[in-house]
């Protein structure tokens, strides 16, 4: 038997404890932010205060204790003190962070408490649907804020459950069998109406060698029967089959991956069964050893009623409002999320699973609001990736080419048109500087178009997002900021209007047209890698409400550390 | 083998091809959202005279040429109490609009005759029927009062001797349940407290009132009115549990919640709250609970009523009716 089957160790777990000798170790991170704006519109405005400052401290204090050598404890509070409070007042504190981790016989990983979670990005995943282009020199530390308070690391959610992964390792036919289990808490019951509502699931990965790996994955939402007055129980599954397979020749590597599978939703008093629909994801894949090149060429096939609100969950839920300046004018009109806001208010974002549509803004994404796992899109995409030798230049491209699968109101369908891309120019290695010098521009365009010869049928929205940023070494570790991001869109959609059980009532004409532009420039001292100090100042002018544009100036200071 | 596998996972991604969905569409077809409207079957009722009490009801249907938005209003001609329906549809049936005889604003329906009223957000259309109600719905629940057979003699209350004050039980047409409320007006400047009625379990017959003992599933609801041009009014309830079941409740040793409410209204308002949502407040400041700290809904002794008012804001009105206790939902009248 032991020469058929030999349980692994998890390797990563038992060396990460054995670098382990202290007990008791302090983990976490500080900052401040403070900040000082001045806004303006163009209609008379008496009643909002045009200047408003404003910032905190926090701290993130962990203790991570390991009793023995495989078991880790992690407790971290988090204490924040808005500016202008005094003995106490404006100080919140809260707990961050909370789990136990360890390793079962050498041979069974578990995480009880805060898990962060992925499986496929078709059953469980954090797509990052809303900021399309790569962040960087400005927006970079801020999206990193961002990360920060949503716990958002390689597009996991955090959740709050249990986890466990194991494998096991054979000698012919198949390498290794990974099996990943998770199950959390959705919702508690509120003892009347509302059940306890679990997220669970797993997948088991077959790697029959480095030439092929397949998985089999499955996740659902259930509710609870008997844990509230309410008979009607939801439940929302999904099954996938994920694979990549890799020719690797003399000077090329040809692969072929995807992930296709099923969903099923309903509640169980639903006696029209709920939605069920299938969705293909497959894509092949090219890289020239020598250049560095790498292109994909891919299909997708997204049902009208593929539901996985593990992968479908959006971020960001565009009906919530503003928390700065919410409303402006005399008549205090609300001001709607723009993309400023998306980069400076981590408080918009959630780490919460949703079941249900959430709302999504079509000027900012109508291609693929929900990312890769959105329902009722179907087409090719592509992809490029390529760097020159010294590294100096390096380029990124998506695109995509969709169109929906069904119709909305009508039997005449969207078609899509995306493309994503990132240029990089590092002048230190084009010229051998020795200080840092990086250039980034990224690009998206995005365009949706239904013709009809009916008039209401019709729908045409373009939208286009620009950015450019600079980091400059002035002098050691002394760094000059620049950025510029520019964003517009034009045009007209029908937004549907969704009932509670997700089902399209109505429609609301949307008629978009503005532009928004935000500079910025800063300076920023690193005191080590995981310490900086960085001022800024930016400029913000937004033209997308009918009512009145409006123009904002920020400067801000910025103190980041992570022990 | 390598390159077997290779070609059967490149196999097992070109599997599937989708059923043609050319002729389908999610959502109302926006040729009928964009079209002529036109009334093609007149709004009728599914009976012209119903008895609520007797657990009937009566649904209202119409056709129309596209889906609109259409809003039905039920006026009791004699209560004057409404009841509104809204969809979004070009069809209107018994799905989407039957009526138990319940109210959307108070007060609650009589027996009366009601006028049903059909209307279009986005069209001038108007179609109207009638509709006899033989007698009003009844309510489940545990009925504290609704004041129509006078006050009872387990009940104590105190009034301050103020001025112009006015508690008592009145009869008019103003009632939102029945025909009779209880009336809470006057001037006390030199106290907080205007006047106070407690509602005894013992005035119905038991030590405690005879209620569920999950506070969850528990729900108070009590009608409540407020003066034009007063905004002064705090109706506040307090519920004493007797937590030791002495038969007494021993406010230092024994939970003690309160429902303040600040009457900032004109006209009736039925105000309902799930038992276990109901702070413990001292001087109106939220504060712990000088018991066991579980609400206890079967435990409940006496219900104190107390009309409170700033003693510098002068004279003070609030009227109150229909007192329940309902279970699992907040009462729909």
């Amino acid at each position: 038997m032991k020469n058929i089957l030999t349980v692994i160790i998890t390797l990563i777990a038992v060396s990460s404890f054995s670098q382990e000798d202290k007990k008791v170790q302090y983990v976490g991170g500080a900052r401040s932010i403070i900040s000082n704006a001045d806004f303006s519109s163009d209609q008379e405005d008496t009643v909002t205060s045009r200047k408003n400052s404003g910032g905190y401290a926090l701290i993130d204090l962990g203790f991570k204790i390991n009793p023995n050598a495989s078991t880790e404890i992690l407790g971290m509070v988090r204490i924040k003190n808005a500016f202008g409070g005094f003995w106490g007042s404006g100080v919140t504190f809260d707990v961050r962070q909370l789990y136990v981790k360890g390793v079962v016989k050498n041979a069974l990983r578990y995480q009880i408490g805060n898990i962060d979670y992925k499986l496929t990005p078709y059953t469980f995943y954090n797509h990052n649907a809303d900021l399309l282009v790569q962040s960087s020199s400005v927006l970079k530390i801020k999206e990193e804020v961002l990360n920060y308070e949503s716990f958002y690391k390689n597009n996991t959610w955090r959740q709050q459950g249990a986890a466990i992964d194991f494998a096991f390792q054979f000698p012919k036919v198949v390498d290794e069998i990974k099996v990943n289990a998770f199950i959390t808490r959705l919702n508690p019951s509120n003892l009347g109406n509302i059940l306890e509502r679990l997220y669970g699931g797993g997948n088991v990965i077959f790697t029959q060698s480095k030439y092929l790996t397949l998985g089999f994955n499955h996740v659902s939402i259930f509710d609870l029967k008997n844990t509230a007055l309410n008979d009607n129980a939801y439940r929302n599954n999904v099954s996938s089959v994920s694979y990549k397979a890799t020719l690797d020749l003399k000077k090329n590597i040809f692969g072929i991956s995807g992930e296709s599978g099923i969903s099923s939703s309903a509640l169980s008093l639903d006696t029209s069964g709920g939605l069920k629909d299938y969705f293909i994801n497959i894509q092949a894949n090219f890289q020239n050893k020598k250049s560095g090149l790498k292109v994909h060429l891919g299909y997708m096939d997204n049902g009208a009623d593929f539901r996985s609100f593990g992968a479908q969950s959006k971020r960001v839920d565009f009906n919530q409002l503003n928390n700065f300046y919410e409303r402006y004018t005399n008549d205090q009109i609300i001001r709607p999320l723009s993309n400023y806001d998306l980069y400076n208010d981590p408080t918009l974002y959630s780490n919460s699973i949703t079941t249900g549509i959430m709302a999504y803004n079509p000027a900012v994404n109508n291609v693929l609001p929900y990312g890769i796992a959105t329902f009722n899109r179907r087409g090719l995409f592509a992809g490029l990736t390529v760097s020159n030798k010294q590294k100096s230049v390096k380029f990124d491209a998506n695109y995509y080419r969709l169109g929906e699968v069904r119709g909305q109101g009508t039997i005449k369908l969207r078609s899509f048109n995306s493309i994503n891309s990132t240029v990089e120019f590092n002048f230190s290695n084009i010229f051998n500087w020795k200080k840092e010098q990086k250039l980034t521009a990224g690009f998206a365009f995005q365009d949706t178009k239904r013709t009809s010869d009916l008039a209401f049928e019709q729908i045409a929205l373009k939208s286009t997002t620009l950015n450019l940023g600079l980091e400059m070494e002035l002098v050691e570790d002394l760094y000059l900021l620049a950025n510029s991001y520019y964003f517009k869109s034009k045009g007209n959609e029908l937004m549907p209007v969704r009932n509670s059980e997700g089902e399209i009532i109505n429609f609301t004409p949307l008629n978009i047209s503005g532009e928004e532009l935000c500079l910025a420039g800063g300076l920023k001292y690193n005191f080590t890698p995981s310490i900086y100090l960085a001022a800024i100042y930016e400029s913000n002018t937004n033209s997308f409400s009918s009512v009145s544009s409006y123009r904002y100036n920020q400067f801000y200071i910025y103190y980041i550390m992570k022990f | 083998m390598k390159k077997y596998l290779f070609l059967f996972v490149l196999g097992l991604g070109l599997v599937a091809c989708r059923k043609d969905e050319v002729n389908q569409f999610d959502g109302p077809s926006l040729e009928d959202l964009n079209g002529a409207f036109v009334i093609i079957n007149s709004l009728q009722a599914s009976q012209d005279s119903v008895d609520f009490a007797a657990g009937e009801s009566v649904y209202f249907t119409a056709d129309l040429s596209k889906t609109s938005a259409w809003k039905i209003t039920i006026t009791g001609q004699t209560s004057g109490a409404v009841k509104e329906i809204t969809g979004l549809s070009s069809s209107i049936d018994v799905s989407q609009s039957l009526w138990t005889g319940n109210t959307t604003n108070l007060p609650i329906f009589k027996a009366e005759m009601c006028k049903v009223d059909l209307t279009f957000t986005n069209e001038p259309d108007t179609m109207t029927v009638y509709v006899k109600v033989l007698a009003p719905k009844t309510n489940t629940g545990f009925l504290i009062s609704d004041f129509e057979t006078g006050f009872n003699g387990g009940w104590t209350s105190f009034v301050q001797a103020g001025a112009n004050m006015d508690f008592q039980i009145k009869s008019d047409v103003s009632a939102p349940e029945g025909n009779s409320y209880y009336n809470m007006a006057g001037t006390v400047d030199w106290d907080w407290l205007i006047g106070l009625v407690n509602f005894n379990a013992s005035a119905y017959g038991a030590s405690t009132f005879p209620l569920s003992s999950n506070p969850n599933n528990v729900y108070f609801n009590v009608m409540v009115y407020g003066e034009s041009g007063l905004t002064n009014s705090l109706v506040l309830f307090q519920f004493e549990e007797d937590e030791n079941g002495d038969g007494a409740f021993t406010s230092a040793s024994e939970d003690m919640y309160s429902l303040q409410v600040t009457v900032d209204w004109v006209g009736w308002k039925m105000v309902s709250i799930k038992y276990s949502d109901i702070p413990c407040l001292v001087n109106g400041s939220p504060a712990a609970p000088a018991g066991e700290g579980t609400h206890q809904s079967d435990k409940i002794k006496t219900i104190n009523m107390l009309h409170l008012a700033n003693p510098v804001s002068g004279f003070a009105k609030a009227k109150l009716d229909y007192m329940i206790f309902t279970e699992n939902a907040p009462l729909n009248p």
